[in-house]
């Protein structure tokens, strides 16, 4: 036997359970169907992992249909990696294209027990509630600041006279933004909060939503659109204070700079680009 | 254990390059796997307390901590403060798709640098195709080929991490069309290829069962010059066929059968680190406490046993 031939074989049941593959391979035909404990073990591990990536979405969904759909993504995005965690990169892209199709075809080919009301407010915000636990669990898990810009450092420049705002900063790793519906966000955090109130917001603004860690917590936040270009500006290689709160003023002229900064301190937001 | 002397006869690597994997094992008492359930237990755990927690010790899944940075590894570096850690693969499917170990390696090589485990283990199982990962431990036929894969895949991981690894025997839930069977497998293995072997005692009670070969028998074809670690877990019937096939669950506590192979593994191992591993149903730190207690306690029998066979001996040479 070519054990090459046995792992295609066995990649080919696990993947679409047909058990016949591997009755070449099997010492005792009567045991071929103990195969199942191999590929149950494969589903459930991914969708374990996906349970506890997208914990707001199960919550929201409930056990069941939430483990049908996973199983589903598994079947279209299998892990790639050698590890689950971060697994579900495209989960979010995928529930839209789900809803879609079921849309496009009033049908359920998942057997989920609420398909067939599209309205239901199980469906409404669930990709949006995906993105944001997804970028949750991402800030959760990125680097360490390098060097976090404090208000100690500050403070020393100015008692220097070094013009602050005249220094390359950037977003530390952990600093996110989603871009959701408003209605999403509060149902997302209704979520966390294990409040059961009804969905009454029905507004479909989109929004920014800035996620970073704090001291080991994932923080969430609303952003105005002034903050949105501040956060923007400071995205990827950063750029000098001055520049990030002129692009901020741009837009909202009676943007306050001032609290804006303190907040980006205190929270420990910034960190001092060193390239 | 002393450091282990490793007989291979078809070396890939060169001793002198890596650190044997049986680091001093008398220093090893019995281990837990590491739960973030029980993370406020364990660090507030006497620091100097040997003879409440004798030499324990935590292992966890490294790719678990395959994560940039923020509070898991955070709460990582705060047991390894005051107690050894041990690193035990789930997903170098050493037997199978190579082309993606060095990047797997990478991160377990980066993880090794910070934390410096006292024991790096895998498994002896194929868990990748075709660039997919499946996410369970899926054992390999035991041919002359397979075993040239594995081989490879340890010879890649070990190179990757530079250091030698432990690897570790698989639950069998039905046998393979296959050329040797598994204590040949896995000895071949790590004599051709410089790694040792973990034993997982519950793995092989429940092959014993699913498969009828015999589990005593299997361990004396173990030399104990290999063997690293050892593990012990609970394992539940199938739901549905009952207990014609036992499951790996990691989810109840340790049989009694499995106490008593453990044993026997002992007494032919002699002291070798024990871990109990949990993955479900996690009970209080307090309970797993206990169960690992009754595995120290097996330890220290085995070291009693030991000494007392030392000092017959001497008195004979005496004579």
């Amino acid at each position: 036997m070519n054990s090459n031939q046995y792992i295609d074989a066995f990649s080919r049941y696990l993947r679409h359970g047909d058990l016949s593959v591997m009755a070449p391979f099997c010492e005792n035909s009567a045991h071929l169907e103990r195969m199942a404990v191999y590929r149950n073990g494969f589903y459930k591990g991914c969708v374990d992992a996906l349970a506890a990536n997208f914990p707001m979405c199960e919550k929201k969904l409930g056990n069941d249909d939430f483990r049908k759909m996973a199983r589903l993504y598994v079947d279209h995005f299998p892990p790639e990696q050698g590890t689950l965690v971060g697994y579900g990169k495209n989960f979010p892209d995928f529930i839209i294209d789900l809803l879609k199709e079921f849309e496009f075809e009033s049908s359920d080919k998942v057997g989920l027990t609420v398909a067939q009301n599209f309205s239901a407010d199980l469906y409404v915000n669930l990709a949006d509630i995906a993105y944001l636990d997804y970028a949750w669990l991402m800030s959760l898990m990125s680097a360490d600041s390098n060097e976090t810009l404090t208000i100690e450092y500050v403070t020393d420049l100015i008692e220097q006279e070094i013009e602050f705002t005249e220094l390359n900063v950037k977003l530390n790793p952990s600093v996110l933004l989603v871009h959701v519906k408003k209605d999403a966000f509060s149902e997302w955090i209704s979520l966390k909060k294990n409040n059961n109130d009804a969905i009454t917001d029905r507004s479909s603004i989109d929004v920014f939503v800035m996620l970073w860690r704090l001291q080991g917590g994932v923080q969430a936040r609303l952003l105005s659109i002034a903050e949105v270009a501040l956060m923007q500006a400071l995205q990827g290689k950063g750029r000098t204070l001055g520049e990030a709160f002129d692009a901020a003023i741009t837009l909202d002229e009676n943007f306050e700079v001032s609290d804006a900064f303190t907040a980006c301190l205190q929270n420990e937001l910034l960190e001092i680009n060193s390239n | 254990m002393e450091q282990a002397h490793l007989k291979a006869n078809n070396l890939y690597y060169s001793q002198e390059n890596f650190p044997q994997h049986t680091i001093a094992g008398d220093k090893l008492g019995a281990g837990l796997s590491l739960k973030p359930e029980h993370l406020d237990d364990i660090l507030s755990l006497p620091v100097q307390a040997p003879s409440v927690n004798h030499n324990l010790w935590f292992e966890v899944h490294t790719e678990n901590y395959f994560v940039a940075g923020g509070p898991r590894l955070n709460y990582l570096r705060a047991v390894r403060e005051n107690h050894n850690i041990s690193f035990h693969g789930v997903g170098g499917s050493l037997g199978s798709d190579h082309k993606a170990m060095a990047a797997h390696t990478k991160q377990v090589k980066a993880l090794i640098n910070e934390f410096q485990p006292i024991l790096v283990s895998e498994h002896a199982v194929w868990s990748k195709s075709d660039g997919k990962y499946f996410a369970d431990l899926m054992p390999l036929p035991r041919t002359q080929d397979a075993l040239q894969s594995l081989i490879d895949g340890v010879d890649c991981y070990q190179s990757g991490i530079g250091r030698s690894i432990l690897i570790e025997n698989p639950s069998n839930y039905l046998d393979f069309i296959s050329d040797m069977d598994e204590p040949q497998f896995l000895v071949e293995a790590a004599r051709r290829s410089g790694c040792g072997l973990l034993i997982d005692i519950n793995n092989l009670y429940i092959s014993s069962k699913n498969t009828g070969i015999d589990a005593l028998n299997y361990l004396k074809q173990i030399p104990a010059e290999l063997v690293g670690e050892i593990h012990i877990a609970g394992h539940d019937p199938d739901p549905t066929l009952g207990q014609s096939l036992l499951i790996d669950s990691h989810a109840a506590a340790v049989a009694p059968p499995v106490w008593k192979l453990l044993e026997q593994a002992l007494g032919l191992f002699g002291h070798t680190p024990v871990l109990v591993e949990r993955d479900a149903n996690i009970p209080s730190f307090t309970e797993l406490m206990k169960e690992r207690q009754i595995a120290q306690n097996y330890l220290e029998q085995d070291k009693v046993l030991r000494n007392v066979n030392a000092a017959g001996n001497e008195v004979l040479s005496n004579e």
